[in-house]
């Protein structure tokens, strides 16, 4: 992609900033038989948007987090695609070879779409582009679009997503029926300046069972972009949904990922998070057992180096009895990066009979990297199984001791540890393709010369 | 010049001098057996002779094969040929048996030297057999949640596929029950022959009947206060540490 | 003087503890500085006292700044708003000098101290003790032998007279003014506390102890407490605490300052049993420098509202500094503890285990702050946060941060909430326990490992308070 044509196509159109009501006015037009529900849905949103505060260092749900570069003033939707944007995002869009379905996403418009096998289709599947299932399956949607975001700090974002949002992926798998294979959705951000909302809602009906990957891109190395996106996911009675988000915007990306999930009477949802691009992303994960005998795990790993920071948010809340939720967030971190975590363990008066756990593990691997971990329960039933553990520090002294002792170099025994690390997440990863691509993008990420010189750490 | 060789080896721990004086010479080919009741500095030599940095040689001398390994690396000691079958051995979670036993005999190829996946394996393979050790465990994180038997299992294993010239064993009877014992002590007498000389720390006379030693020696405050044929172990179970001791005590 | 008990008498179904220290003497007092708080209430203050130029000026620009802070609600219980500062009496006190020798303490208030029993165990284990009522000592003594080697412990009153040039220099270092709003209204109205200095070298073997006792309806106290351990000294001081049951609100806000200097060792003892009619907001941090120790033993069982959270600045090299925390929280009541550990050296360890008891629909919380900066290195912290909840409608949180960066570092933070077994409890009655006696034995095998941690004297007192509280918890 040239640089030179998106600076005249910007120019030449005069975008206006997402955050001007010119801005919105604009997308509400752009909506092609927006029905009227969706325009008041998002004219409300509009409205909180301009009515809620920026987060402060002040905030309490930004504690530790930098608040001083989240201006939206110097991004706009972005309109036409060039051809070369589009073929750039296609040529990324092979992480996953064998899925059931697939989407490729240009600055949130649909560029490539593999459909659903026609037996799928016909027994009531739907995999389908947001833009269109608002219109064909409007009554479906409309019950569970935007009903639950996470509200952890972000509401401001979380209002302008549900304002400016146009696309994303819609899956509903109906009952009893059970997808092997994934479905992989591509979400490529393109030009300076640009905006994405990718939006995700997997809506799994009692008993199915399905697998979704997103994965979230740049196609360019340089370009100044704000993604926010939001992933829902409601699994109904008995259903069985993973869901795995890749985050790998390019550097000079400032990104936020709203995502929630809701288990209903015996659902198991597992979701697995691989934070390794932007320049300062916030994660938000709310997850509600809303159904007795839920099961959640929710699974994370971020890499940041040079000065990323990677600012995590999450909720557990149990309302329904006997659930199980467990929580497992692992940062290694290196050069100058940040992380926090901060999640919380609600369970509710009525919730007795609950197991919730929550691990936050961080790894640093330089001394001028900071990990932050506000770890809090808030406990209202009484018998409960409930813990959580945060440690920070460096790899173990006795470990590398043991590797060193079979003769192995250093920099190969801190690279096994570091690997070995991660692995307690890539593990649930249930795919062989994403975890070779990973390997190999956080291999590459490791060996670019940080300042110290060393390429693992700094010891 | 084949032999382990320590000469008037002082280690401080914390600064607190555990070995005094301990000189011993192990030739290649050799078994001997270090004995010694708890406390005496048995593992602190082991450790330290491994280069564990926690541990402090402030005089005497060691060599591998003639090779000073004072001035070495944990690494470097371990690839001049020196195997050290730990006591605990860690938990490496994340780390495969696998991809670790590789990762240790791709470092001792030269650099334009690949290892061959399809012969490493069969030899893996092999000696997993040998041990007793279901083939499954390849996938398994190195000694993570593991019994102890099945760890002495696995340091066994490793130091049958890195081919040491010499091994330290401490304590590797510890927490063993008579089973695992038999696997593991035929195991170690099947890569007994010219080419491996062994150190056989251990507190018991127990592993002795197994592994049978070409020479034993006591340990005690530090030094080796007697040394003899196999026959001083057997003394040694009738009579305990405290005769030893005494004699000490008298000399 | 003749004195009148006016004692309530009581029909709650748990009859606890606190009503040991449920009784009250007539109001009699010398010097009020009336209802409300303004300059004049500071200019009153400091008057009665005839305090230097310096203090005042410390106390009128505090004032400005409790004025000017917020009620921190944004992070901490909304409960904090029920406080009516205008409704608070700041200053009583009947005029006496903290007399050497019980026998010159006035009858009621003697008889007050001896109903709680504290003259016996000045007898029996003690090495100093100085009594406060209300606002100002009443008594203040300490074993000769401390004296002549240069132990100096007197009330903050007659410390600031006595001893400026010791107490200016640390006086508000730890813990300035501005650092929370309840410093600062401390700092602006504060009287009485506990001043102490051990000389270098010193050790001081058994405990010095003060008991705080609110006496009067609608009071505020605010004592403020400066030990300071010079190069290789060592002390235990302990604090006791009551109020009666009133009607209204008391509030108690303290500040305790510490400064172990190089080597030195204080470890600093607490057992909290306010009536829970009481806001107990109390600010508590020591600076330890080179080798230097700071133990807190922080004990909360009464109290309406309790929020504290004892810290330590680890100043100098290998500095340690340690917390171990017991909180029972049970109806109408929140127990908000917990510790700060603030690295500022490097090889400093801090060490933190915090365990609460929710019963009835009480509830605890835990807040915790560790922070390692980043030029710091070889720096541990190990947290441990146990939880026990006894009642289906008991409550607990957990809220620690914890921020780390530099070399070689490492923190540990694991907390764990749960119940008593009912195998347990049902293991108990088998054996022919009442469920309250097999809850009781629970409860206290959760906090046995901490409790051992005190001195003999106060671990069996606070065993029978955990008794006391467990009765009709169950059923």
């Amino acid at each position: 992609m040239s640089n030179a044509s998106t600076l005249e196509r910007v120019s030449a159109k005069a975008a206006k900033s997402i955050t001007s009501s010119e801005a919105f006015q604009n997308h509400l037009e752009s909506l092609e038989n927006a029905p009227k529900w969706l325009i008041d849905l998002k004219t409300e949103q509009w409205e909180q948007f301009s009515s809620l505060p920026m987060p402060t260092p002040k905030s309490e749900a930004w504690r530790f987090a930098r608040t001083g570069n989240l201006s939206l003033d110097k991004y706009q939707l972005s309109s036409d695609l060039t051809p070369s944007e589009i073929e750039d995002a296609q040529k990324n869009s092979h992480l996953i070879e064998s899925y059931s379905g697939k989407m490729v996403f240009a600055n949130d418009q649909l560029v490539e779409k593999k459909e659903a096998t026609a037996s799928l289709s016909q027994a009531g599947l739907i995999w389908a582009p947001l833009a269109k299932a608002i219109n064909e399956h409007g009554s479906l949607l409309r019950k569970f679009l935007l009903t639950f975001t996470p509200d952890l700090g972000s509401e401001k974002f979380q209002a302008l997503h549900g304002a400016l949002f146009s696309n994303g992926s819609f899956l509903y798998v109906p009952v009893g029926m059970e997808v092997t294979l994934p479905f992989v959705a591509y979400h490529e951000i393109c030009g300076h300046g640009a905006a994405v909302f990718p939006h995700t809602l997997i809506i799994a009906d009692a008993g199915a069972k399905v697998h979704l990957v997103d994965i979230f891109q740049s196609t360019g190395a340089n370009t100044k972009n704000f993604a926010c996106g939001m992933a829902s996911i409601f699994a109904g009675a008995g259903a069985q949904v993973s869901y795995q988000a890749i985050q790998e915007w390019n550097l000079e990306t400032l990104s936020f990922h709203l995502n929630s999930v809701s288990a209903e009477r015996d659902a198991d949802v597992q979701t697995v998070t691989v934070n390794l691009g932007s320049h300062q992303t916030r994660s938000e994960q709310h997850t509600c057992l809303s159904g007795p005998g839920s099961n959640v795990d929710n699974f994370s790993l971020s890499v940041p180096t040079g000065n990323q920071e990677v600012d995590q948010r999450t909720l557990q809340t149990h309302k329904a009895p006997s659930c199980r939720s467990n929580m497992l967030y692992k940062n290694a971190l290196m050069d100058d990066s940040r992380t926090i975590f901060s999640g919380l363990i609600k369970v509710e008066e009525s919730a007795q009979q609950t197991d919730a756990y929550q691990t936050n593990r961080n790894l640093l691997l330089n001394g001028s990297a900071e990990a932050n971990s506000l770890p809090g329960l808030e406990i209202l039933a009484n018998d409960v199984k409930c813990s959580h553990g945060a440690t920070t520090g460096e790899l173990d002294k006795e470990q590398l001791y043991y590797l060193l002792a079979r003769g192995i170099t250093r920099k190969k025994a801190e690279e096994l540890l570091v690997f070995g690390f991660f692995e307690e997440v890539f593990s649930h990863l249930e795919n062989d393709e994403l975890r070779e691509h990973l390997n190999s993008w956080i291999g590459k990420k490791f060996h670019v010369d940080p300042p110290t010189g060393n390429p693992v750490t700094n010891s | 010049m084949s032999s382990l060789d320590i000469r008037n080896l002082e280690i401080h721990v914390e600064g607190k001098p555990i070995v005094k004086d301990f000189t011993l010479n192990v030739p290649k080919g050799e078994v001997h057996a270090l004995m010694g009741p708890n406390g005496s500095g048995k593992s602190t030599l082991a450790k330290a002779l491994a280069g564990h940095e926690d541990y402090q040689i402030v005089a005497g001398e060691a060599s591998l094969n003639g090779q000073n390994i004072l001035k070495m690396e944990v690494d470097e000691i371990a690839r001049a040929g020196l195997f050290m079958a730990f006591q605990y051995p860690s938990e490496i979670p994340g780390v495969s048996i696998a991809n670790f036993i590789r990762a240790a005999l791709t470092a001792r190829l030269a650099d334009n030297e690949e290892l061959d996946a399809a012969r490493y394996y069969r030899r893996l393979y092999e000696k997993m057999d040998l041990l007793k050790i279901d083939r499954k465990f390849t996938a398994r994180s190195v000694n993570e949640g593991f019994s102890g038997g099945e760890k002495k299992r696995c340091e066994i294993l490793q130091m049958a596929m890195l081919q040491p010239h010499f091994a330290i064993m401490d304590e590797t009877d510890s927490g063993l029950d008579i089973d695992a014992l038999k696997i593991v002590s035929h195991g170690v007498n099947t890569m007994r022959g010219p080419d491996l000389g062994i150190l056989l720390i251990t507190h018991y006379q127990r592993l002795l009947d197994y592994i049978v030693p070409d020479k034993v020696h006591v340990m005690w405050d530090g030094r080796i206060v007697r040394s003899g044929g196999k026959e001083l172990a057997l003394e040694l179970e009738e009579k305990g540490y405290d005769w030893v001791k005494e004699e000490v005590a008298v000399v | 003087m003749p004195a009148t008990i006016e004692q309530e008498t009581t029909n709650h179904s748990i009859d606890f503890d606190r009503e040991v220290g449920n009784f009250k003497y007539k109001e009699d007092y010398s010097y009020d500085a009336g209802t409300g708080l303004n300059e004049d209430t500071v200019r009153y203050i400091s008057g009665v006292k005839d305090e230097d130029e310096w203090i005042l000026n410390f106390r009128l620009k505090a004032l400005k700044v409790f004025e000017s802070k917020p009620t921190p609600t944004h992070w901490a219980s909304k409960d904090l708003e029920s406080i009516d500062y205008s409704k608070i009496r700041y200053y009583l006190s009947k005029g006496q000098q903290p007399s050497r020798s019980w026998d010159e303490v006035p009858d009621d208030v003697k008889e007050t101290f001896e109903r709680l029993g504290i003259p016996e165990q000045e007898r029996k284990f003690l090495a100093g003790v100085e009594a406060q009522f209300d606002s100002e000592a009443a008594y203040s003594n300490m074993k000769a032998r401390l004296a002549e080697e240069g132990v100096i412990f007197v009330g903050s009153t007659e410390g600031l007279k006595e001893h400026p040039e010791i107490f200016r220099k640390f006086f508000g270092k730890v813990i300035p003014t501005g650092d929370n709003k309840f410093s600062a209204l401390n700092s602006a109205v504060f009287s009485g506390g506990s001043f102490i200095y051990v000389p270098p070298g010193v050790h001081v073997k058994q405990p010095l102890q003060a008991y705080f006792r609110i006496n009067a309806e609608n009071f505020g106290q605010f004592e403020r407490t400066l030990i300071i351990a010079d190069e290789g000294a060592e002390v235990t001081y302990m604090e006791g605490c009551t109020a009666p049951k009133f009607e209204t609100t008391t509030l108690h806000s303290a500040v305790v300052e510490l400064v172990a200097l190089k080597g030195a060792r204080i470890q600093y003892i607490t057992v909290q049993n306010w009536s829970e009619n009481v806001f107990n907001l109390v600010t508590k941090r020591g600076m330890a420098m080179e080798d230097a120790t700071i133990k807190w033993i922080d004990c909360n069982i009464g109290s309406r509202l309790t929020m504290k959270y004892p810290g330590v600045i680890l100043k100098g090299r290998r500095a340690r500094g340690e917390v171990l925390s017991i909180a029972l929280a049970n109806n109408g009541q929140h127990q908000d503890t917990g510790a700060k550990m603030i690295h500022a050296a490097d090889d400093t360890t801090s060490n933190i285990i915090a365990k609460s008891i929710s019963v009835g629909q009480g509830r605890s919380t835990y807040r915790g702050l560790v922070q390692i900066p980043k030029h710091l290195k070889n720096c541990k912290n190990n947290t441990e946060c146990d939880a026990l909840l006894i009642n289906t409608n008991s409550r607990t949180d957990t809220y620690p941060a914890i921020n780390v960066r530099g070399n070689r570092n490492s923190v540990q933070h694991e907390a764990s909430v749960s119940k008593v077994s009912t195998e347990q409890i049902f293991y108990m009655q088998q054996r022919g326990l009442s469920e309250a006696q097999a809850m009781s034995l629970a409860v206290n095998g959760f906090v046995n490992d901490l409790i051992r941690e005190f001195p003999m004297e106060y671990s069996v007192e606070l065993k029978r308070l955990i008794d006391l509280q467990m009765e009709g918890s169950v059923g």
